[in-house]
């Protein structure tokens, strides 16, 4: 018995050695523990054993189905093993390129404008949008700026023709449509259709009738700002205007309002900028945005009641600070769309 | 606006006061300077007064002569010059060896085509003196000694600004207007200014009647001179005009000038003879001609005022004189003008005539109108100082001053207020004193009179201006905003901007930024040649910029164009961003889209392969960034794409049941893709989001339980005629499938998982297989509620849209 056990063992090792598919593995298990199998046939021996015997041989029939149960489990692994690597194919060397398409990236203009957005809505202003054909009355008249004002002479500003009719922005009686020169015909729009108190960021495209050159573009982009509330005060202007300046800057930068003119504000302000790190650009004064409180002939233009409303407008560049943040030198690489410049901001 | 500080030291003690300080303390002021630069003789100690002795011809040159010039320091040198406009004894300046010139340039001794020469004779040019006459610049008339040092002959170099003046500040036209701000910000009283004419009798009757016909003017003043002598105005006189960039003339026009300068008030001087009879102020007569001082003759009409003789228009009011009354070298009676004119109407005139003068410019910006007579006085003066001219009879002034100063009464505390920090009446009175404004206590704020030269400053608010910017900016105080009020968002659509620009990224796309404004032919392209026209701008500047955008994609192709053809690897390109759509109502809407475009093929090769990028993918992506827009896939559609950005057959137009997206997607028109110079095919996709449907805020989804019990799924094939779409067998399985299942269990997805033609199939007919899922809420469904459901499908198939199923 002992050597007949010895033997199912020593054969069934020596016919392993054939087995590499699944079917074969079934095959083998079949002969060996299967119902008619080798090990099987000697195990059902064991009625016709007598009572002294049986457990002497029971523990080597035990021993022996152990090394069967071994020999399956290595390989059923070692099919398993053939099976992934004919799913998988052959090891790949992992130092090899990836051959699929990267992600993309942002264009700088769109980055800088999210930076300067969250800066600004860390300060609690929201973006608002506006319509990129405007009326003449949003553009100009509602921002007190009147009839005669040089900014609405043909040369500065681009119209449509009297038969063009915007779904967006209906004309009041025979006013002209043209294309906007500055997001502030947001704040107008926000003025008329929101409740104070708010705050808003009004980033978006702008036109203006201008030869292209390093610093001119066709259109161009800003950002510009508005906070209506009870008491707003030119402390509250420094205070948000310098906020911005040290996020989009840094700490090292320092900023000063130089009285201007504008005619929506009163008083008006430019914004001069000066930072140690702005390449050879650096320590000198900067012009980057235009700011003030809001005119009350704005506020009552737009519905809301100079008495009761005060408020401070600001608006600035995109293109402007995306060139000082990155050192950029000339305004039309942005609409040039070369992947050498794009890629450099990702 | 240039003003020279020279010039500012006769209305302001500026002792002590350096050319820096003064360009640093101006831009605090709101008077940006935009240069500064030196004006008249740089110290040049090496450049002396020398006398021409002789001079010969060049043997080697035609055009150059060898001089012996005596510069006072024993024998006389040999210099080889240039310049043809002098003669012998004729003294000019010399740069001896060792000076560097303005320019930079260092004379040294040296051979001129052989011939030594041991200096420079300068013109005034080179000297830095402006251009004066061609060649050398000749002293003899001013007869210096031999030697002398060049800088003793001319005064101490002045420094000369150009100040950029703000719309709101005529005042500030005039150098007595800046030397007021300097004043103000000093601390250092305004100098009287001296005059001795009397001023002029408010009386008519004078020599010249004048008449007012038009509301353009409501004030007018004239002055009459005899025995005036035209000729060269003194040194100083040009030095001034010159440093603030005027040529001078003759004495009389000059003077005009000079005061223009000083006091920001234009004043025109009339040759008297040329002047026929009364002066009337009033509008042009239809067809009136008149001939310019710079040429030209223009057309007039009613909406221009003009100065008149009894004759004709002599002058286009306080923009430009005209050629035939001019002052001349052969005047000798002279009508001085000094007027204020309405800004409205000067602004138009001159813009009608497309001229900027400087006394349209000033008119325009509304000059003072107490200055009107103060120049008439101030030019008098200098008429029988430095033209010998007499004055004739009273001056004439018809009309009155159309404003004067203003009373403004500024609330207690209002300053403070707008200012965000404390501030006292004592120092917003100090403030608004040294602007020379009049402040009184009124009850418990203040009362201010504001002189008529600021037109700008009529309300309290205007007065908070002027305070801070004699308080100084940097003096308020850096405010650290209150939270802001809750539950504000950014808008819908720059949120769907954002996001579709995240997913698009995260794709493999590159953002692009293209000019909205495109070509006609992109446009006839991207609408069509009937609807093109709709979007064209009525006054483009170039011709490649004549319309508004319709579609982003001509933008993106271009720019892969561009990149393959620089041989920048660049596959993929977005943008976002609004494009213009005319509707079928004849009205334009604006649109935000979202389009993206890729090379079907990489451009590199690489060591394993992967499938091209196609038409499927695309649509993916459209429908995708449609759901970014809050349009959800039950919406929308494709069907087949028309129009001439898109290669037929090949691309889908998205069909949205709410009739409120646009889009496309598939490969774009390979002729037009091949030739921008793009080999392979270009796969492309547009989603078009009217704002309008971007306006309403997002729900919060709320939760809905689902079940727990698998579902069951069957198959389904459909043979249909080639013509019938996909999408509206897909919409007839629905309904049946939703239908079978009743209100027991629901209907989960029909999805076409397999298209075949050919084999057994008739020809022109293709089979759609579709898997159908149902699922119950509360239980697993039974193998016969699901034959009974497939049947039901497949009947209504058949009998409901004559279809044949495949059993």
């Amino acid at each position: 018995m002992q050597q007949q056990l010895a033997s199912i063992v020593a054969t069934a090792q020596q016919e392993s050695a054939a087995v590499t598919t699944r079917a074969e593995l079934e095959a083998f298990k079949a002969r060996v523990v299967g119902p008619n199998g080798t090990l099987t046939q000697v195990m059902k021996g064991m009625a016709a054993l007598s009572k002294e015997e049986r457990p002497v041989v029971g523990k080597l029939i035990n021993e022996a189905k152990k090394s069967v149960e071994e020999l399956l489990a290595a390989l059923l692994a070692k099919v398993e093993d053939a099976e992934i690597a004919d799913a998988l194919g052959a090891p790949a060397d992992p130092s090899l390129p990836s051959p699929d398409v990267p992600a993309g990236s942002a264009h700088p203009l769109s980055r800088t404008r999210e930076r300067m957005l969250a800066s600004f809505r860390k300060l609690g202003f929201t973006v608002a949008e506006g319509p990129e054909v405007e009326t003449e009355w949003h553009c100009f008249d509602a921002l007190n700026t009147p009839a005669d004002h040089p900014a609405r002479d043909m040369q500065d500003t681009l119209y449509l023709p009297a038969a063009f009719r915007s779904a967006d922005a209906p004309r009041k009686g025979s006013e002209a449509v043209l294309l906007r020169t500055h997001t502030s015909s947001v704040q107008v729009r926000t003025m008329l259709s929101r409740k104070p108190p708010f705050r808003i960021v009004a980033p978006g495209r702008c036109f203006r009738r201008d030869a292209v050159d390093a610093t001119h573009s066709a259109n161009f982009h800003q950002v510009e700002g508005l906070w209506i509330d009870r008491q707003v005060t030119l402390a509250d202007l420094r205070g948000v205007l310098d906020f911005f300046v040290k996020e989009t800057f840094g700490p090292d930068a320092e900023t000063r309002l130089r009285p201007s003119f504008f005619p929506f504000t009163e008083p008006s302000f430019e914004m001069d900028l000066r930072s140690p790190n702005l390449g050879r650009l650096s320590g000198r004064w900067l012009e980057i945005m235009g700011c003030g409180l809001v005119d009350p002939k704005v506020l009552e233009l737009c519905g809301l009641d100079p008495q009761e409303w005060s408020g401070l407008a600001f608006g600035l560049g995109l293109e402007r600070i995306a060139m000082l943040v990155h050192g950029i030198d000339d305004i039309r690489h942005f609409y040039a769309n070369d992947a050498r410049f794009l890629r450099q901001f990702a | 606006m240039k003003v020279s500080l020279q010039s500012l030291s006769r209305h302001v003690d500026l002792a002590g006061v350096s050319a820096d300080r003064v360009a640093e303390v101006l831009p605090m002021l709101g008077l940006e300077v935009e240069s500064v630069t030196t004006f008249g003789l740089a110290p040049l100690p090496q450049v002396v007064v020398g006398e021409i002795r002789s001079f010969e011809k060049h043997p080697k040159a035609d055009r150059l002569s060898v001089c012996q010039v005596d510069v006072g320091d024993g024998a006389p040198r040999q210099i080889v010059c240039g310049a043809k406009n002098f003669k012998a004894g004729d003294r000019v300046p010399v740069a001896l060896p060792g000076t560097v010139m303005p320019g930079g340039f260092e004379i040294k001794v040296s051979k001129l085509r052989d011939v030594d020469s041991a200096g420079m004779m300068c013109s005034s040019e080179e000297l830095g003196l402006g251009k004066g006459e061609d060649g050398l610049l000749i002293l003899t008339p001013r007869a210096p000694a031999v030697g002398t040092p060049l800088n003793a002959l001319y005064g101490p170099p002045d420094t000369v600004l150009e100040i950029s003046v703000t719309p709101n500040r005529g005042d500030c036209l005039g150098i007595r207007g800046v030397a007021r701000e300097l004043s103000a910000a000093l601390g250092r009283p305004l100098l009287p200014l001296s005059h001795s004419t009397p001023p002029g009798s408010q009386a008519s009757g004078g020599p010249r009647q004048v008449r007012l016909s038009s509301d353009a003017c409501p004030y007018y003043t004239l002055r009459a001179f005899r025995s005036v002598k035209v000729g060269p105005s003194p040194d100083w006189l040009r030095r001034d005009l010159e440093a603030a960039g005027l040529r001078p003339i003759n004495n009389v026009v000059d003077i005009t000038n000079w005061v223009m300068l000083e006091l920001g008030q234009p004043l025109h001087a009339f040759d008297a003879a040329a002047v026929k009879g009364a002066v009337e102020v009033r509008p042009a007569r239809d067809g009136e001609t008149l001939a310019l001082l710079d040429g030209r003759k223009v057309a007039l009409d009613g909406t221009v005022c003009v100065i008149a003789d009894e004759a004709r228009a002599l002058v286009l009011a306080g923009v430009m004189g005209g050629a035939g009354s001019g002052v001349s070298e052969a005047t000798t009676e002279v009508l001085l003008e000094s007027a204020w004119f309405r800004p409205a109407d000067v602004r138009r005139a001159a813009r009608r005539l497309g001229v900027s003068t400087d006394s349209s410019h000033r008119f325009a910006r509304d000059v003072d109108p107490a200055g009107v007579e103060l120049a008439s006085r101030l030019a008098a003066d200098l008429l029988v100082k430095l033209a010998g001219a007499e004055p004739v009879g009273p001056a004439v002034a018809a009309g009155r001053p159309p404003r004067a100063d203003v009373t403004v009464d500024l609330p207690a505390g209002f300053v403070a207020a707008k200012v965000g920090a404390p501030v006292s009446d004592a120092d917003v009175s100090a403030a608004l004193t040294r602007l020379g404004f009049t402040v009184k206590s009124a009850g418990s704020g203040l009362s201010v009179t504001v002189p008529s030269f600021r037109s700008d400053v009529t309300r309290p608010i205007d007065l908070v201006e002027e305070f801070v910017r004699i308080h100084g900016t940097d003096n308020v105080p850096v405010g650290r905003p209150a939270a802001p009020a809750p539950g504000d968002e950014d808008a819908p659509s720059a949120a769907f901007a954002r996001e579709a620009s995240a997913r698009l990224i995260g794709a493999g796309f590159t953002e692009c930024c293209h000019y909205s404004m495109r070509d006609a032919a992109e446009l006839a392209r991207t609408l069509g040649g009937d609807l093109a026209p709709a979007l064209a701008i009525e006054n483009p500047l170039t011709a490649e910029q004549t319309h508004l955008r319709a579609s982003l994609l001509p933008g993106l192709a271009g720019a892969l164009a561009l990149n393959a053809s620089v041989h920048a690897d660049l596959r993929a390109v977005f943008e976002v961003g609004v494009v213009f759509r005319p509707q079928p109502d004849g009205q334009v809407r604006e649109h935000l889209a979202v389009a993206f475009a890729a090379l079907a093929d990489p451009l590199t090769r690489s060591w394993k392969s992967r499938e091209p990028w196609d038409a499927q993918r695309m649509k993916r992506l459209v429908l995708d960034v449609a759901a970014l827009a809050g349009a959800g896939q039950a919406r929308l559609s494709f069907g087949a794409a028309s129009g001439g950005l898109w290669q037929a057959g090949h691309a889908s137009a998205l069909l949205d049941r709410a009739r409120s997206l646009d889009g496309a997607a598939g490969v774009l028109d390979l002729r037009w893709t091949r030739s921008l110079g793009l080999r392979g095919p270009v796969v492309a996709g547009e989603a078009l989001i009217p704002r309008s449907a971007l306006a309403e805020a997002r729900k919060t989804p709320r939760f809905e339980a689902f079940s727990s019990f698998p579902p069951v799924t069957r198959d389904v094939s459909v043979v249909v005629p080639e013509a019938v779409a996909a999408a509206e067998v897909e919409s007839r399985v629905r309904q049946a499938a939703a239908k079978a299942a009743g209100k027991e269990f629901t209907l989960e997805s029909v999805t076409c998982f397999d298209v075949f033609s050919g084999g057994k199939l008739a020809a022109g007919s293709r089979a759609l297989v579709f898997e159908v899922r149902w699922r119950h809420a509360s239980r697993t469904l039974t193998g016969e509620e699901a034959a009974k459901a497939l049947e039901a499908v497949m009947t209504a198939l058949e009998k409901g849209a004559g279809w044949t199923v495949q059993r």
